[in-house]
């Protein structure tokens, strides 16, 4: 006999304490351990959705599509370095680690970069062969680890990017649990081989902006003068961080909201630390503004990019170029049903499913049982992917945002992405407006401001 | 985040020059502070401070700081990090007439020690973290504790990164942090004791190749009495 | 050959950077009047000799892999930082993080070093005749640090690979930092490294030895660990 259905109140889902609050209590009460994961930020926050752009009609006067050119060339460091980095697009790829990352996958995302002629970043455990190679322009990062810093790869290296923290996680070190630290990372990081790795929060030789000026000079120093300097900030206190990061003596500052991924770190961190990219934009962009440098420094916006509205709304709020992580790996395959080897599609569905997620909900980089071979540093996974395969499809994506961006430059009348500014912007809801100071849709109102 | 200097003097000798003396300490400091500076000196009757906005060196000649004496002073050169550029919001920081306090470093709980002062009647004026800490330590002194007490109430009521400067009508005391992330440097002869951010200060002084030149370790009162 | 006078009173520390940098191996350079200057000698991959014949400030002889830098006086924070190669031997005292993230070469410091000396180590050797500051060794992952005097609070914390020895006494060990027994290899390395940097009063038999329980390298939290 079939059990009586459950009366309607008995099924009542508490928002306090969710079937998702639920297991994650359970778990902690198992394992006494807080949760780390990859991937970002996974709850619903403010993004540049929320933005509309007010195109040319009556007033202002479109360009033509393929016709007429909208111009993308972007230039990054001109502020201080006799070296300037002059991109295609102004689109780049973000720091991600040699040891997060593959081989196959850093090689693909050098390439791309390469193809499309924009640049790619190191990340924590320093600049592999393979990366340099295949990476035109190449960002060095100098992070608080100092994992495989070395000043060959210093001088070798196109820009120098100081990491001062990284919108999944602003204020924590990096981490890299001991699946993924087989002996080749582990020698690259002078440590050993298999523990679970958590790199320091401060750098280990200077503390505070007054400090980093001379840091700046510093590498200056050993590049001679060269290279940009960017400084990379988690979004949190914006504005005075991002003035500070100026005052130390910063070419580029380049800006990560909540939304920006990472191989692994405390959940907690993840949905609970940093702004949102949305809000993190405009405030960087008021605080070079406030200085007067707005020409002079650029700006870089991660967190949470996907696609070349994402981009020009970046562009119109302040931004000179962005930089994007989760985005290219996804077009490298990741949360992908299958992976491809000699034409023939296999499914890894199994895979995920050993990991306890599915294809499409996968966060699981800090496994190292990357079920397409992106997020892992084992032999047979990382050979699901095909570098060159891997590289194209890559491009591709980079390729297609880069016409979404201009095709919407067009359309506001701009031949020059650079042209875009936040009075092309509106606002569909009220926190948006607040967030990114543009009008409510239909209305000239912009909270705070009047 | 900043550049701060110190001078104690204790050879009476100097102290008509203890304005010549300090002045050059401020100028290295400048680029740790390019966006004010301020001094504070007390000549053993009262003290003086001096502040704005600008370069430290045009802020001393504008104010004839280096013809002024005393038996020590203290100054400062800011690197504004979270609150707004004015001389209001400069260091020194006077909380009773005869102290002052220079800070480089940032506290992390200021605001509810802000609040914690407010509930007994002591009100800032400014959104500065120095000013919420020079009000505590002025607070504690006032309520009784000398000034090496205080700083050690610092240790246990305020929260972050700092290198603490003070000075009042007899004492010269300088504290860090327990991280003791933010520098400092403490050189003394039997003529001065004399402190700054960076070396660099304090290599002008004179018989400075013979003074015995050391770091504060973290979470020790330094202090000296005239 | 004569060595080059850079002199700081003249030259910006670009101009005496690059007046190095541009020197054939074997050359020697004197640098003077420092007074502090920050950034001198930093980022060098010649072998040349430069002597910095006064106090000096941050990052000295910094990102280097060749050059043997003296400096007679005083150095700021981070002397030697992220060295690969070459020597840095400072006369007087080190300020905070010497040595930071040394990969190689040798930092000798006759003096004193303060706070945080040896951090982040990862290969080079750091040789103190004097006391060494709180938290030095702090996740330090390979080579040696050598201190002649005492060690201040929290030593070796969080240290990976890096073995440290103290031949005075040490305020209190790190978390995950353990004295361990000397081994006749411990001896005869002390007494080869205290050799070369001329520490005299390091009896190599009569040193502490200090290194990582390895009891934070794996996730547990079940065992009580602190992070
Ligand atoms: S598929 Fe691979 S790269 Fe994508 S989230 Fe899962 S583990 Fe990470």
């Amino acid at each position: 006999m079939a059990a009586a259905p459950l009366p309607m109140d008995a099924r009542r889902p508490s928002h306090t304490f969710g079937p998702q609050t639920i297991a994650a209590i359970q778990r902690m009460a198992e394992e006494g351990h807080y949760e780390i994961r990859g991937w970002g930020a996974k709850r619903v926050l403010p993004t540049f959705d929320d933005l509309v752009f007010l195109t040319a009609s009556v007033s202002r006067y479109p360009l033509e599509g393929y016709r007429e050119r909208c111009e993308t060339r972007t230039v990054l460091g001109a502020r201080r370095a006799s070296r300037p980095l002059e991109l295609d697009i102004p689109i780049t790829i973000a720091g991600m680690s040699f040891g997060a990352l593959s081989a196959p996958a850093k090689i693909a995302l050098g390439r791309a970069a390469t193809a499309v002629g924009t640049s790619t970043t190191t990340g924590d455990g320093g600049m592999s062969e393979e990366e340099r190679a295949a990476s035109h322009l190449l960002v060095y990062q100098c992070l608080p680890s100092r994992y495989g810093f070395n000043p060959a790869d210093l001088k070798r290296a196109d820009a120098i990017e100081i990491v001062i923290g990284q919108g999944a996680k602003p204020g924590g070190g990096g981490m890299l649990l001991g699946q993924k630290v087989s002996d080749r990372v582990a020698a690259m990081r002078t440590l050993p081989a298999g523990i679970d790795q958590r790199s320091a929060s401060r750098h280990p030789d200077w503390v505070g902006p007054d400090d980093l000026r001379i840091k700046i000079e510093e590498l200056r120093e050993a590049t001679g003068w060269e290279k940009p300097v960017y400084v990379k900030l988690g979004a949190t206190r914006v504005g005075n961080d991002v003035k500070l990061a100026v005052a130390a003596g910063a070419d580029v500052v380049v800006v990560d909201g909540m939304q920006g991924g990472t191989g692994a770190s405390q959940d907690v961190f993840l949905e609970h630390a940093g702004i949102p990219t949305l809000a993190a934009v405009r405030l960087a962009a008021e605080a070079l503004r406030e200085l007067g440098v707005e020409d002079e420094v650029q700006l870089v916006v991660s967190g949470g990019i996907r696609t070349g509205a994402d981009v020009a709304k970046a562009l119109a709020l302040g931004a000179t170029a962005v930089s994007l992580g989760v985005a290219p790996l996804i077009a490298l395959g990741c949360n992908g049903r299958t992976w491809v080897r000699d034409g023939v599609a296999h499914d890894a569905t199994a895979d995920y499913r050993a990991l306890g997620t599915e294809p499409g909900y996968c966060h699981h980089m800090h496994t190292g049982r990357c079920p397409v071979g992106i997020a892992t540093q084992d032999r047979d996974l990382e050979a699901r992917l095909d570098p060159e395969a891997g590289a194209r499809r890559v491009a591709n994506y980079l390729r297609s945002v880069t016409m979404e961006l201009t095709t919407m430059a067009r359309a506001c009348g701009k031949s020059d992405v650079h042209n875009l500014e936040p009075e092309d912007l509106v606002a569909l809801t009220v926190e948006a407006a607040a967030m990114a100071q543009v009008p409510l849709a239909g209305t000239t109102w912009i909270p705070g401001r009047s | 985040m900043c550049g701060i200097v110190g001078l104690h003097l204790k050879n009476a000798e100097l102290y008509p020059r203890l304005g010549e003396l300090l002045v050059p300490m401020l100028d290295c400091m400048a680029s740790r502070g390019p966006d004010s500076a301020g001094v504070a000196l007390h000549d053993g009757h009262a003290m003086h401070v001096v502040k704005d906005v600008g370069p430290p060196v045009e802020i001393c000649v504008r104010n004839g700081i280096a013809e002024r004496g005393g038996f020590q002073g203290i100054g400062h050169t800011r690197m504004a990090t979270e609150s707004a550029v004015t001389t209001q919001h400069s260091h020194p920081f006077a909380p009773t007439p005869d102290m002052a306090v220079v800070h480089n470093g940032s506290f992390s709980n200021h605001a509810t020690v802000r609040r914690r002062l407010a509930r007994h009647g002591i009100g800032c004026t400014t959104d500065n973290d120095t000013e919420v800490a020079s009000r505590f330590i002025g607070h504690q002194v006032a309520g009784g504790a000398d000034l090496a007490d205080a700083l050690r109430m610092v240790l246990k009521e305020l929260d972050g990164f700092f290198t603490l400067l003070v000075t009042t009508g007899t004492q010269f005391a300088v504290l860090r942090d327990s991280f003791a992330c933010k520098p400092a440097v403490i050189a003394e002869t039997d003529d001065y004791v004399a402190v700054a951010s960076e070396y660099h200060a304090l290599a002008g002084l004179p018989g400075i190749g013979d003074a015995r030149v050391f770091e504060p370790v973290p979470e020790e009162v330094y202090a000296w009495t005239r | 050959m004569d060595p080059v006078i850079l002199d700081c009173t003249q030259l910006s520390t670009r101009e005496i950077n690059a007046a190095l940098g541009g020197l054939p191996d074997g050359a020697a350079a004197r640098v003077m009047a420092p007074w502090g200057r920050h950034n001198l000698a930093v980022g060098l991959d010649n072998r040349i000799t430069v002597r910095i014949e006064g106090n000096a400030g941050y990052f000295i002889g910094g990102l280097c892999a060749g050059p043997d830098v003296v400096v007679d006086g005083f150095v700021g924070w981070s002397v030697a930082e992220n060295l690969m190669r070459g020597t840095v031997r400072v006369r007087g005292n080190a300020s905070e993080c010497a040595g930071a993230s040394a990969h190689g070469g040798t930092l000798i410091v006759e003096g004193d070093a303060s706070s945080r000396a040896g951090i982040s180590l990862k290969g080079g050797t750091v040789l103190v005749a004097g006391d060494v500051g709180h938290m030095s060794g702090f996740m330090a992952q390979a080579g040696i640090l050598l201190v002649g005097g005492d060690a201040g609070q929290a030593l070796g914390d969080s240290l990976y690979e890096t073995v440290i020895y103290v031949g005075g006494s040490i305020a209190s060990l790190g978390s995950d930092a353990r004295v361990e027994d000397l081994t006749d290899d411990d001896v005869l390395t002390v007494k080869r490294l205290a050799d070369r940097a001329g520490f005299e009063h390091i009896d190599p038999g009569n040193v502490t030895r200090v290194a990582s329980a390895r009891e934070l390298y794996h996730f547990d939290a079940l065992a009580g660990q602190r992070y």
